[in-house]
Order: structure tokens, then sequence, then C-alpha cells
């Protein structure tokens, strides 16, 4: 187990980079080459390397479950610790986590220090603690451990979506991150002590972890205290509870009109953000307690319709921006949406696939188009660009890869995860009607979304590309772009590799077609410590949720022939239509065609405009009662009862003569009266 | 078992021995050399006295002297005394009093004539309070608390030029006198009835008796004179001219040690002379003491609310503390088993209050000292010029409000707890809203030091030794009994269920 033991360091040293960082910023000084940037490279890099130690060891059959570090204990209730769970699929997550963390460091060399951008130790710091904060999360071995890192995520964020607190957009930006998140963490924070409370531990594997308990509480096997409520009803509240943390996290519908805005960071953050993590942190937390969500049919139904919403639903908003990072932070929301369809419909290792090739080919686009960024002189309107294929090939290059891959086209990583996704939502919603189950309708609903969503991914997506790298130069900047050095390229290239080749892990399609072995995720996520395998998941969801796999004609493999085949035409045809509208020389808007639409687009959907309304219509006024209330009649009766206690204060300095004779007489009043009151009472006389 | 198998039992009594002998030495020394001002002679005889008293007491109290798991409590001179856990208990306080207030007097008095005098009344109050703890027929406790009182009249009136503190002597003595003749008539009504002075034999005749009227009169007028002795209402009236016309070291050790000594003795008798198993149910002492309880913690923190010299302001928050020892007494049922932990609290509050409340009133002594005024405005700006008193007098203060991190909040947190525990939650809830209140008064007295700005020059030429000294032991005494307090807290029930079995 000697690998285990240098676990803690994965965590340890980024944010040992972040204190490195810190120090440098406090002094004042530029006592670091590269304003720090060389400590966070090799603590990230440092952290990777261990990271794959870790993977090779947990695929050697090794998992690691401690407690670190027990800080408060409550005798015979419960225990409150930091411990690591590592095993498949947070061994896999650290990897992906780091690698990309290392990549975006290298990456930030170009992107802020060659531009010469000041406050570079606090950005350092910033992305180290981030990173620490996300690597802690994901080897979390509680619910509550998960909690606090998921906090220290969200406050990263806040802090790096403001570097540039001089302007006027980033601090603004960074508030609305914060604020909508920390809602949805509300919620999260009352689940977790409803977890406590119910189960007495929030342990994420053992045979005494929450899930577990939960299991056997269902199968009538154990009690809890479900304070009331049919333990199937309360757990479905606690499951809740706990995905409005996810909801606020992963941007889903409501809660994403967070992530658009925290484009305002410096663009290497935005990779960080909504590929590896922060963005990631919601859909993991799900995966990390499937268990949980697996025992309740009702939360799993709207896991999945809420992502099948989320994924049409931010799809539609993508197809009309002007800028590039607006294009790729609606694709975020939607891409996360897949996964949560995938979780919501039994497709633990769908979700887990996708989440994985996206936060490969997610980090290229957007490294991608910080490239282009930093070519363009900090101009992202798309619009003034136009056939930088010409100027910066590598760029063009692995974008495509990365675009290809979003956009779902053979043999794309992003295919094979997509498909797979609604592969899962498909086969479990019609096995769901077919066994009557209402959830199955939902499921169906859901799929049919995501499946639409397919087609305006391809659209807009192919719309940035052919804006950006096609046409005619529109702009003297485009016609004359600031060169990249290796610091950018060569994340490139790391990411577009990838973007290829992340998903012939699994390719199910063509395992199904060939009977290959070749399913490498799914043997990578069978095996895990008791209860945390993909193997025990189907079980959950089979047993719990009634979930079956349905078919269409020709059986398993025709269906997921038929499922892969409609999805291509649709993202291709998708695809196509970008194609033919901006792939000219000199494209122009389409957008008034949408005519009524447009206008509901730009303003995406209003999202943002009910939301505020929300706060000043409705939050605002009550919190002004709550106020009057708070003035008048709390601050009142307290005001009230010191006024009294002040004028009576100053009734009993008045008895207090000075006469002795006067206390003579008090004394042997009082003492009269109590003997007249006691001696009546006792009937002494 | 130590103390039977090596020493005699009549040493049992030596915390109270220890400090009657030092009276004596005392006065040898003032006839040797009639005109002495030689302070640190005679403080440091007192010092050294009361430290051997509370050396003792510690030891008996470790040594289980007189507790119940060494045979119980040794009974002297044919049960007119007891040593027990509680009578070790409160000696150790009464000790440690007696110290910080020698220690703090030494600068206090320098130069003042009559040093010795005042040393050996204190020692001989402490004797009276000592024996008070001990007293185990009525008529011991009458003569301890005699003993205890007339050094404190005359000590009051310390200061023979200072009007002030000669009127407080006299009115004292006055309030004093109708007190305990009230309480020597409970006495012989309680006789009359039951035909005995000492606590069991009372118990026991009280238990049937025919003569309810006449013992429940006699029980009520003795309460009465424990009520004076603690300062509760409505015997109160004494304690804020006294307080504030005596010389500070001596409000410091009437209001912390002779407080505390008349709620050993009342314990005692409530708890063996009028046990609740044996009273008659027409004498209901519990409600009697529920109302003083209520009545005196209320009043006591109304009128400190309003005042503006801080003496007296400390004053009527001491009748206020009075209060909530009374919980003590009040939060008692007949043969509940919360008996012993709601009257072990207060007893451990009012350890706690000893180092609390005789630091603050030190603290008063030493700005008595510096003669910058007595009013709260004299003290703005205090912390910029003597920065380790303020910083203690802020403990005192904080504790004294029952804020966390201090002893004072775990002391009232047992007491309420306690309460609670015992089903009085409404006491609790009393005292809880009344120690919200003292908050405000208390936190006038700091805000004065650290925030506000000096109103006038100080002229603060010296940092006497002595009163610093003492202030900071009390200081460190609040601080210590915050970790210290469980085994305080054990010590003190343990002690306390004791007298219930």
């Amino acid at each position: 187990m000697a690998a285990f033991d240098y676990a803690p360091a994965i965590v340890l040293l980024p944010f040992l980079s972040f204190l490195v960082s810190v120090g440098v910023a406090v002094s004042g000084r530029d006592l670091l080459p590269k304003g720090g940037a060389l400590p966070g490279i090799a603590a990230t890099a440092g952290s990777f390397l261990l990271s794959v130690w870790m993977f090779l060891t947990v695929s050697g059959g090794q998992y690691y479950d401690e407690t670190i570090y027990t800080w408060a204990a409550v005798e015979g209730s419960f225990e409150l610790t930091f411990g690591l769970l590592i095993d498949p699929l947070s061994a896999m997550m650290l990897v992906i986590v780091t690698l990309i963390a290392t990549l975006v460091h290298v990456f930030s060399l170009g992107y802020m220090n060659d531009d010469g951008q000041t406050g570079l130790p606090r950005y350092y710091a910033g992305l180290g603690l981030f990173t620490a904060s996300m690597l802690g999360f994901v080897v979390a071995d509680n619910l509550l451990m998960a909690f606090m890192f998921f906090e220290l995520v969200g406050l990263c964020s806040y802090l790096l979506i403001g570097f540039w607190f001089r302007e006027a957009g980033p601090p603004s930006a960074a508030k609305k991150a914060f604020l909508v998140t920390r809602f949805g963490d509300y919620f999260f924070l009352i689940g977790v002590v409803a977890v406590f409370a119910t189960f007495g531990t929030s342990q994420f594997a053992g045979a005494e972890a929450f899930p577990v308990l939960a299991e056997e509480v269902l199968l009538g096997e154990a009690s809890a205290n479900t304070f009331g409520f049919a333990p199937q009803t309360w757990f479905t509240i606690v499951g809740l509870l706990v995905l409005g943390g996810v909801v606020g996290k992963s941007a889903q519908f409501p809660l994403h009109t967070w992530l658009p805005d925290a484009m305002e960071g410096p663009t290497p953050v935005s990779a960080l953000i909504h590929a590896a993590t922060m963005v990631a942190a919601g859909v993991y937390l799900v995966a990390r307690m499937y268990g949980f969500y697996a025992l309740t049919p009702t939360t799993l139904a709207i896991i999945a319709f809420i992502g099948g919403f989320t994924a049409l639903f931010a799809a539609t908003m993508g197809v009309v921006k002007r800028e590039i990072k607006q294009v790729l932070a609606y694709s975020t929301i939607s891409q996360y949406g897949y996964m949560m369809l995938a979780l919501g419909s039994g497709g633990y290792i769908a979700a887990t696939f996708h989440l994985m090739t996206h936060a490969f080919f997610k980090a290229l686009l957007f490294l991608g188009a910080g490239s282009v960024i930093i070519a363009m002189h900090h101009n992202e309107d798309m619009w003034d660009m136009g056939n930088l294929k010409e100027k910066m090939p590598v760029t063009y290059a692995t974008f495509l890869a990365g675009s290809l891959a979003l956009a779902g086209i053979f043999p794309f990583s992003g295919f094979w995860s997509k498909d797979e996704v609604l592969y899962e939502a498909l086969v479990h919603g019609l096995g769901g009607l077919g066994g009557g189950e209402a959830e199955g309708a939902l499921l169906l609903g859901a799929w049919a979304m995501g499946l639409l969503a397919v087609f305006f991914t391809g659209f807009y997506t192919f719309r940035m590309v052919f804006l950006t790298f096609h046409g005619e130069s529109r702009s003297d900047t485009a016609r004359n772009p600031h060169g990249v050095g290796w610091n950018v390229k060569g994340p490139l290239a790391v990411l577009g590799v990838l973007a290829v080749v992340a998903g012939f892990v699994n390719m199910v399609p063509v395992a199904k077609l060939t009977g290959a072995e070749i399913e490498f995720l799914h043997k990578w996520l069978e095996h895990g410590p008791a209860g945390l395998t993909s193997e025990h998941y189907t079980e959950l969801t089979h047993e719990f949720a009634h979930y079956t796999a349905g078919t269409l004609a020709g059986g398993e493999l025709g269906t997921a022939l038929i499922s892969g085949g409609v999805s291509l035409a649709l993202a291709l045809a998708g695809v196509g239509l970008a194609h033919v509208l901006y792939n000219v020389p000199e494209p122009t808007e389409h957008t008034d065609k949408l005519g009524g639409i447009k206008t509901l687009l730009y303003n995406n959907y209003y999202q943002d405009e009910y939301q505020v309304w929300l706060a000043t219509g409705l939050t605002l006024p009550v919190s002004r009662a709550a106020d009057k209330f708070d003035q008048g009649v709390v601050d009142g009766v307290v005001n009230g009862v010191s006024s009294v206690s002040l004028f009576s204060g100053s009734r009993v300095k008045q008895l207090q003569t000075g006469v002795v004779s006067n206390y003579a007489m008090l004394l042997t009043l009082g003492l009269t009266v109590l003997l007249v009151v006691f001696g009546l009472l006792g009937g002494w006389f | 078992m130590l103390l039977q198998s090596q020493l005699p039992n009549s040493l049992a009594l030596a915390p109270v021995l220890v400090l009657a002998l030092t009276a004596l030495l005392l006065l040898v020394v003032d006839s040797i050399d009639p005109d002495s001002t030689n302070s640190a002679a005679l403080a440091g005889i007192s010092v050294v006295g009361a430290l051997t008293s509370l050396g003792f007491a510690g030891w008996f109290l470790s040594a289980g002297t007189g507790q119940v798991s060494t045979g119980g409590g040794i009974s002297l001179y044919g049960e007119a005394l007891v040593v027990d856990g509680m009578a070790l208990f409160f000696m150790a306080i009464f000790a440690s009093v007696t110290a910080m207030v020698a220690i703090g007097s030494y600068d206090y008095l320098r130069g003042k004539p009559h040093q010795a005098e005042f040393y050996t009344l204190v020692m001989f109050a402490a004797t009276g309070m000592g024996l008070m703890a001990a007293a185990n027929s009525l008529a011991t406790a009458f003569v301890a608390l005699e003993l205890a009182s007339l050094p404190s009249y005359a000590l009051v009136a310390f200061l023979k030029k200072n009007r002030g503190s000669v009127e407080a002597g006299l009115k004292y003595f006055l309030i004093g006198a109708v007190s305990s003749a009230v309480f020597v008539f409970g006495i012989s009504l309680v006789y009359a009835a039951t035909g005995s002075m000492v606590f069991s034999d009372v118990a026991e005749a009280l238990n049937g008796t025919e003569f309810v009227g006449v013992a429940g009169l006699g029980v009520l007028m003795i309460a009465g004179g424990f009520a004076f002795k603690t300062a509760s209402v409505p015997f109160h009236f004494w304690a804020p001219e006294a307080y504030e016309g005596a010389p500070a070291p001596i409000s410091a050790f009437l209001s912390s040690a002779s407080k505390a000594a008349g709620f050993a003795v009342a314990f005692r008798v409530f708890t063996e002379a009028f046990a609740l198993s044996a009273i008659p149910a027409g004498i209901d002492w519990v409600l009697l003491f529920q109302i003083l309880a209520v009545v005196t913690m209320t009043l006591g923190n109304f009128a400190a609310a309003t005042q503006e010299n801080v003496k007296r302001m400390l004053a009527y928050s001491s009748i206020g503390h009075a209060g909530y020892a009374l919980i003590g007494l009040a939060a008692l049922s007949a043969g509940s088993a919360q008996n012993g932990n709601v009257m072990g609290a207060s007893m451990a509050h009012l350890l706690v209050y000893g180092f609390m409340n005789t630091g603050a009133f030190l603290f008063i002594a030493l700005t008595e000292h510096w003669d910058i005024g007595r009013r709260f405005e004299d003290f703005n700006g205090l912390g910029s010029q003597a920065p380790v008193a303020c910083a203690a007098m802020t403990v005192f203060m904080f504790s004294l409000a029952g804020l966390p991190p201090f002893g004072g909040f775990f002391s009232k947190y047992f007491l309420f707890a306690g309460a609670i525990g015992a089903g009085f939650w409404w006491l609790a809830a009393v005292g809880a809203v009344n120690s919200a209140l003292s908050l405000f008064y208390y936190s006038r007295v700091v805000k004065a030091i650290w925030i506000e700005d000096p109103s006038g020059e100080f002229q603060i030429t010296s940092k006497p030794i002595g009163l610093y000294a003492a202030v900071m032991i009390a200081a460190l005494g609040t601080l210590v009994l915050l970790p210290g307090f469980g085994p305080v807290i054990e010590m003190a029930q343990t002690a306390a269920t004791a007298l219930f079995a």
C-alpha cells in the first residue's frame, strides 16, 4: 500500500504552491521568476505523476479508504473526519484534474505572463488553491468533507473570476457566481445535516456508509431516523437537498445563470472551471454518492429531466451568441446537462465517460479560444475574426478536433460518450415505459430533448468554427494576429490528441458489433470497493428504481446502432446547416430570420431578468418585512425590556435613600410580608 | 483516611485554626511594635497564614478528609462543628480571597495607621467564615456568623477620616444588628419547637412536629439572617452603601468571601436541619428561596444598570450574583437526584465568583490608589495608560457577565443547566435574561477603558506591585478556572451530594 501513503500529497502539493504564491504576493516583491508560475507547474505536475501512480495502483486491484484525521467526535453519536477514498472513480478523476490543471498552468504562461499582466502571484495562488480544493473534493471519503472542499472550490472560483477586479464586469460576475452557487449550496448544507441526522455518518464507502445504510433501511434490515416520513420519501427529500448544490455548481437549470457571466475571468481559469473543477464537481458528487441516488426513482427521474432540459435549453441559447467564450459557456451548460441525463437514467458509466471526454475537449476548446483571444488582442467578438486558420494552423487544427468532439462527430471522443448517454436514456426510458412506470415517460422526454440538443450543438459549434477560422478576415487585428508561443501550442497539442482518442476507451457500439472486449471504462468501473462498483449501481437502479433495458427494432445491437446513427445524423445536419450559412467568404448574420425568438434567445429566455426580479421583487420586500419585524418587534421588545429595566432600576435606586432607618423599616416590612404570606400559605396561624 | 490515620481528628479544622492563629500572631506583632507601619511584614504574615490555610484545605480536599470516600464528615466538639467536603470547599474559597485581599491591601494601606488591626480583623472575620462553613448547630452558626460580622463592621469603617467609610460602617452595623436580632429570634423559635440546636436533632424533631407555625416562623427568620449575610432582598440594603464606602479590598472581601460564607451556612442548615425529607409540608422554604432568588437577581441587575459609579455598580452586581447563587437552594425538590448537582453548581459559581469579583474590586482599589475618580467616565481611556490591569478588568467583567471563554461562563452554565435538569427551567430563564441584561453594564466598563477617549489627564505615577499582583492572581484564577472547571464542579457536586445522602 506504499503508493497510498503519498495520496495526501496530491492535494497538498498544489496547496503548497498556493502558500508560496501567497507569500510572494504578500511580500509585494518579484521574488519568483514568471510571477509564481513555476511552483504551480511543478506542484500540479507532481500531483499528476502521483495521480498516475494511484491510477496504476488502483488498476492493480487495490483501493484506499482511510480516515486521516478526526476533528470532532461526539461519543456514541457521530464523528466528523477528514479521510481519503481512492477507488476507480476518484483515481480517474484525479488524473483528469491534475492533467488539466498542469496544462492550464503552462498555458497561463502564454496567456497571462507573456501578456504582461500584473498581480500574477495572486493569480497563481488562486489557481493553486483552486486545484487543491478540487483534488480534496475528489478524494473526500465523506459528504461533510466533500461539502467543505466544494465550498472552497466556490470561493476560489469567486477569487479567480473576479481576478481583474478593477474593471466593472469581473467583480460583478464573481459575485453572481458566488451567490447563485451559494443558493444551491444552502440546500446542500441542509442535506449534509440531514444525512448526519438520519444515518449518523456521511461516509461514502464501507459497510457503515450512508448509501449502504439507506439500502438496508429500504430493505427493512435496519432503521434510521426518517423524521416521520416513509424512508423512500425521506431519502428522496435528502437526495434533492444535496442535489441543490449539484444544480448550482454544475450550472443546471435554473441555477445556470452564473456560468456565462463567469466568462469575465481569465480564459485559462474558464478552462479549469468548465473542464475539471467547479462545474465538474457537481456531477462528480452525484456519481460519488450514486449508491444513494440509485435508491430513489423520483430523484433519478428529476435528475434526468433537469439534465435533458438543460442540455436543450442551453444549446438553443448558444446559437445566437457573438462572443466565442459565450458560445463555449452555453455549450458547457448543455454538456453537463447530458451528464445529468445519463446519471438520472441509470447510466453511471456513460456519465463518467462523458465527464472524462468533455473534460478534455472542453479544456481544449477553452485554451484554443484563449489562443485566439491572445491573437486578437483580447477581442472576443467572432464577427471581428475570420480566416484565422491561415495564421494559426496549430490552434485551428486542435480547435477543430475539439469542435468535432463537442459536436459528436464520429470518431471523435464526444461522439462515443454522448452516444452512450443517449443510448442509456433511450433504453431505460423504453424499459420503463414497457414496464408501465411513470418515470419511463419522463426519461423518454428527457432523451428526446437531449437528442434534439445534438442538432443545436452541431450547429453552434461549427458556426463558431466557421466564423472564427474560415472566410475572410473581418478586422485589422484578424489580418495581423498576435503570435502565440510554445506554452500555448503545447497544451493544445496534448489536449487535441486526447480529444481525438479519449473516446476509444469505451466504444460500446463497436464492442457490440464485433463482440470484442474493448469496453475498457466499463471494466475499469466494474471493480472497486464493495458498494461502489458500476455493477452494484446497476443492481440498485434495477431493484429500487425498476430500471430495465428496453429495445427498439433489432434487439440490443440494433437499438445501439439506431441510437448512434440518429444522433450522428442530427449532429451532421447541424454542422451542415452551419456550413451552408456561415462557411462563406463574407458571412452575414442570419439571426433576424428567427423573428421574435431572436430577442428571446439574445436575452437568454429572460432567466437573468426573472432571477433579478426574484431578488428585487420578492426577496427584497420579504427582507424588508423581516427587517421591519426585526427593527420593530424584536428590537422593540429588546429596547422595551431595557427601558423598563432602566426605569425600574432608577426606581430601585430611589428606594436606596441613604437613610438607615428607612432601610430598617423596609427590611422589617419585607420580612413581615414574607412571614404573613408563608404563614397563610402554610397554615401556621 | 489519610487524616484519620496520621493526624488527630481535631486537626481537621486546621484551615480555620491557622487563620485564627495568624490573627493572634498579628496581635502579638502589634503589641510588640504598636505603631508599626511595616506593611510588608504584616501583609506577609497574613498572606502566609491565608496560603497555609488554603494549603490545608486543598490537601484535605484532595486527600478526601471528611468526605464520603473516607467515611463521611468528621464531627467535633459534641457535634457543634463538622468538617466535610463542603466545609473544606468553602474554606478554600475564603482562604483564596483572604490571600488576594491581603496582597492587595499591602499597597492600599501604605502610610495609613492601624495596619496591624486591619489585618487582624480580616483574619478574625475569615476565621468566622470558616467556622460558619463548619457549623453543625444553630448556636455555633450564630456565633460564627457574629464572629465574621463584627470585624467586618469595623473594617468597613476603617478609613476613620473618610465620612463615606464611617457612615457605611455605621449603617452596616445597624442593619446587621436588626438582622442578627431576627436571626437569633428565629433560632429561639426553632429551639422552642424542636428542643435542640444540633442540625440532625432539629431535623429529627421537625419530622412530624405539632408546632408547625412556630417552627415555620423560626425557619423563615433564620433564612432572613442568611439573607443579610448573602446580601439578598430584602436584607440587602446595607450592601450598596457598605461596598461603596468601605476600603476597596474590604469590599472585595465582603462581597466575595462573606457572601460565600452566608451561603455555606445556609446550604448546611437547609439541607441538614430543615432537610426537605424531614420538614413539615407547611414550611415551604424552597418557594421562599425561589422568590428571593428571582427578586434578588432582578433587583440587583436592574439597579446595577443605572449606576454611574463603578464601585456601586459592582455592589449591585454582587447582589445580582447572590440571586444566581440562591438557585442552589431554590431549585431543590424532595428526593430529587439533581439536588446535589444544583447545589454543587452554586458552590462552584461562588468559587469562580470569589476570583472574578475580588479581582474587580481590587481593580477599583487600584483606581482609588491612583485617585482617578469613581464614575464610568473617569475610566475613559484608562486602557492606554495601564493596559495590563485593564486587560485583567476586561476578563473580570466578561467573566461576571458569563461570557466564554472565562470561568464565569462555565459556572453559570452549570448552574442554569442544573436548574433545568432539576425541572426549574423558568429559574434558569430568569437567570439567563438577567445575565443578558448584566452584559450591558459590565460592557460599559470595558467600553470606557478601551474605546472611549480619555476625558482628562491621568496622574498615574506608580504601579503598586501588591495590587497588581493581586489583580493578576485573580485574573489568572478566572482564566484557569475555565480549563480547570471539570475537577472543581466534580468536587463541588460530590460534596453537595453528600449533604443530601
